[in-house]
C-alpha cells in the first residue's frame, strides 16, 4: 500500500470512470446513427458535427427538466432505486482488465483497478445487485405497468442469471482461475471462442437477456407496458437508467472480451486499443441485435431461458468437464 | 488498524438494518432492510478470510433469494396489516422468550463455556484460506455425500414449489 | 491478515444480537412474509458465528456448513413462498393468526 498504488489506483478510477461517462453519450449517438442507416434514415445530424452532440443536448435537456414524484410513491425507494444499477456496473467495471501490466516511471502498474481473486462470482454477485435498482423503481412507482416491468425483470433475470453463471464456469474449468487477469493472460495463442463457443454463444444471450435490450427488452416493452419499470420517472432520475443500461452493455461486452475474445491480446496495435476495437465491435453488435430481431412474448423469453439455455449450458459444462478431466 | 473500524462499522450497521426488518410496518421495506444485513454480514465474511462465502452470500443470498422474495411481496401486494404485531398476552411472551434466549447467548459467549477447546489467540491461517480452490477441494472430498444430499434436497424443493404453485384451488 | 485483531467474542455477541432479533420477529410479528424473513435474520446470524469459528480454528469445513445453510435456506424459500402464495390464493392473507384450520 504505498503512495503509488494509491495514485495509480486513483488514476485508473478516474480515467474508466470518465471513460464510461463520456463513451455512453458516443454510443448512444452511434446506436441512432446506426439504427437510422439500418432503417434508411439519416439519424442525428443537426446537433454539432454529424449530430455529434446530440446526446449531450439531450443530456442537458434531462438535467434541467422538473423532476417528478408521482404521488403515492415510496419516496425513499423511488430516489435510491435509480443510483443502484448505476453504482453495480461500476462496481462490476471495477475488476475487468483493460490492458497489459504496464511499467510507469519504474512500478509494474497494471491496467485494470483491481484485480481479485474472485473477478468471476463479483462480477456475477454485481450484476445480481442490478436488478434490485429496477424491480424497486418499478415498485416504489406505486403504478401498474411499472410494477409489471418490474416483475417482469426479476423473474428474467433470475432465469437468465443461471444460465450465464454456467457458461462462465465451463471456461473456470478450462482455466482453473477466478481473477480475469488470469484468464486473459492464458489467452495468448487461442482466443477460448474457439474451443467455448457454445459457451460463449449462451453468455451473450443472457448478457442481453441481463442488460435489458432488445429483444430481451420485455421490462420496458413500450407497446404493452408504456415504458415498463421507468414510466414516471423523469429528469436525471431517467438519465441514470439511460446510463446504467449502456454501463451495464459495457460491462457485459468487457466480459465476453476477456472471457471469450482474448482481451487485450492482438497483433500491431498496443493492447489498450484492441480492447477498446473489441468493445466498439460488440456494443455495434447490440445495436445490430436490436435492429434486426422483434421481442420475443414473455412465456417464449421463459421457455428460451429455462428450457433452452439453462440445459444447453449445463451439457457444455459436463462435456467441457469431461474432456478436461480425461485430458489432463 | 483498519480490521476494528470496519468491523465496528459492519456489526452496527448489520445489527440496525436487523432491527428494521423486524419492526417495519411495509414488507419491501423489510425485504430491503435484510439485504443490508446480508450485505453487512458479507463484509463480515471478508473481514475472517472467507472470501468466497462472501461472494455467494451477495450472489445467492442477496442476488437470488432476497430477489425471489421480493417478488413474491410484490406480486401478493399485501396490504399493511392493522395490528403490526401478535395482539395480548403472546406479545409479551414472545418479547420475554427472546430475552430469556439472548441472556442464555450472551453467558455462552462471555464465559468460556461457548467456546470450549477453542484457542484464545486465532491460528495461524493455513495459504488458501476461504478461497474458491481450497472451498472445492474440501467440499468435494470430505463432505461429498452432505453435498450430493443436498442436491436432492434442492431437486425435491424445485419439485415442491412447482406442485403447490400449479395446484388449482377451489 | 494473519492476526485476528477483533476477538472472537465480538463476533459472537453480534451473532448472539441478530439471533435474538430474528427470534423476536419470528414470535411477535403476525405476517407470514416477516416471519420467514426473520428465520433468515436467525439463519444468518448462524452463519456468521460459523466463519467466525472457523476463522479461529483455521479450518475450514464452518465455511463448507455456512455453504450447506445457504442451500437450505434457498430451498427453503423457494417451498415456503410456494405455501405462502397458495395460502394467499386461497385467503386473501399472509396473517398467520387467521390460518388455523386443517382443511383448505
Amino acid at each position: 500500500m504505498d503512495a503509488t498504488f494509491l495514485i495509480a489506483s486513483a488514476v485508473k478510477v478516474l480515467v474508466v470512470l470518465g471513460f464510461v461517462l463520456l463513451g455512453v453519450p458516443l454510443i448512444v449517438w452511434m446506436e441512432r446513427k446506426v439504427i437510422g442507416h439500418m432503417q434508411d434514415r439519416i439519424g442525428p445530424q443537426r446537433v454539432g458535427p454529424f449530430g455529434l452532440l446530440q446526446t449531450i443536448a439531450d443530456g442537458i435537456k434531462l438535467f434541467f427538466k422538473e423532476d417528478i414524484v408521482p404521488d403515492g410513491a415510496d419516496r425513499v425507494v423511488f430516489i435510491i432505486a435509480p443510483a443502484l444499477p448505476v453504482i453495480t456496473a461500476f462496481l462490476a467495471l471495477a475488476v475487468i482488465p483493460f490492458g497489459d501490466t504496464v511499467r510507469v516511471a519504474g512500478h509494474d502498474i497494471p491496467l485494470q483497478i483491481t484485480d481479485v481473486n474472485i473477478a468471476v462470482l463479483w462480477i456475477l454477485g454485481t450484476t445480481s445487485m442490478g436488478v434490485y435498482g429496477i424491480v424497486l423503481g418499478g415498485w416504489a412507482s406505486n403504478s401498474k405497468y411499472p410494477l409489471l416491468g418490474g416483475l417482469r425483470s426479476s423473474a428474467q433475470m433470475i432465469s437468465y442469471e443461471l444460465a450465464q453463471g454456467i457458461s462462465l464456469v465451463s471456461v473456470i474449468v478450462m482455466t482453473g482461475t477466478l481473477s480475469l487477469a488470469s484468464i486473459v493472460r492464458q489467452q495468448e495463442h487461442l482466443w477460448f471462442i474457439v474451443p467455448q463457443f457454445f459457451a460463449f454463444v449462451i453468455y451473450i444471450l443472457c448478457g442481453i437477456a441481463e442488460t435489458n435490450r432488445a429483444p430481451f427488452d420485455l421490462a420496458e416493452a413500450e407497446t404493452e407496458l408504456v415504458a415498463g419499470f421507468h414510466t414516471e420517472f423523469s429528469s436525471m432520475k431517467f438519465a441514470l437508467y439511460f446510463l446504467a443500461e449502456y454501463a451495464n452493455m459495457m460491462v457485459v461486452s468487457g466480459i465476453a472480451i476477456s472471457v471469450f475474445f482474448g482481451g487485450w491480446h492482438g497483433p500491431f496495435l498496443p493492447p489498450v486499443v484492441w480492447f477498446l476495437i473489441k468493445l466498439s465491435l460488440f456494443l455495434f453488435f447490440y445495436v445490430w441485435l436490436r435492429a434486426t430481431f422483434p421481442r420475443l412474448r414473455y412465456d417464449q423469453l421463459m421457455a428460451f431461458g429455462w428450457k433452452v439455455l439453462l440445459p444447453a449450458s449445463l451439457l457444455n459444462l459436463t462435456v467441457t468437464a469431461l474432456v478436461v478431466g480425461l485430458t489432463a | 488498524m483498519l480490521e476494528p473500524v470496519l468491523f465496528a462499522l459492519f456489526s452496527v450497521s448489520a445489527v440496525v438494518f436487523a432491527f428494521n426488518v423486524v419492526f417495519r410496518r411495509n414488507a419491501v421495506h423489510c425485504a430491503l432492510h435484510l439485504v443490508g444485513v446480508l450485505l453487512s454480514l458479507s463484509g463480515m465474511f471478508v473481514l475472517l478470510n472467507a472470501q468466497f462465502i462472501a461472494a455467494i452470500q451477495i450472489l445467492i443470498y442477496a442476488g437470488a433469494i432476497m430477489v425471489l422474495f421480493l417478488f413474491v411481496v410484490m406480486l401478493l401486494n399485501v396490504k399493511g396489516e392493522a395490528p403490526l404485531l401478535t395482539p395480548g398476552a403472546w406479545k409479551g411472551f414472545g418479547f420475554f422468550f427472546a430475552l430469556i434466549v439472548f441472556v442464555e447467548l450472551l453467558y455462552t459467549v462471555l464465559s468460556q463455556g461457548g467456546t470450549e477447546g477453542t484457542p484464545a489467540a486465532a491460528v495461524p491461517l493455513p495459504p488458501g484460506f476461504g478461497s474458491p480452490a481450497e472451498i472445492g477441494r474440501i467440499l468435494y472430498s470430505t463432505w461429498l455425500f452432505p453435498f450430493e444430499v443436498t442436491s436432492i434436497l434442492l431437486l425435491i424443493a424445485v419439485i415442491g414449489a412447482v406442485v403447490l404453485a400449479k395446484r388449482k384451488f377451489a | 491478515m494473519q492476526t485476528l485483531s477483533v476477538p472472537l467474542e465480538a463476533y459472537q455477541l453480534v451473532a448472539a444480537l441478530l439471533f435474538t432479533i430474528g427470534l423476536i420477529g419470528v414470535l411477535v410479528r403476525r405476517s407470514a412474509l416477516i416471519i420467514f424473513m426473520s428465520i433468515e435474520l436467525m439463519l444468518n446470524a448462524v452463519n456468521l458465528s460459523f466463519v467466525a469459528f472457523s476463522r479461529q480454528h483455521g479450518q475450514m469445513d464452518g465455511q463448507i456448513f455456512v455453504f450447506f445453510v445457504m442451500s437450505v435456506a434457498a430451498a427453503e424459500v423457494a417451498v415456503g413462498l410456494a405455501i405462502l402464495v397458495a395460502i394467499f390464493r386461497n385467503r386473501e392473507t399472509a396473517n398467520v393468526d387467521e390460518v388455523h384450520l386443517l382443511k383448505g
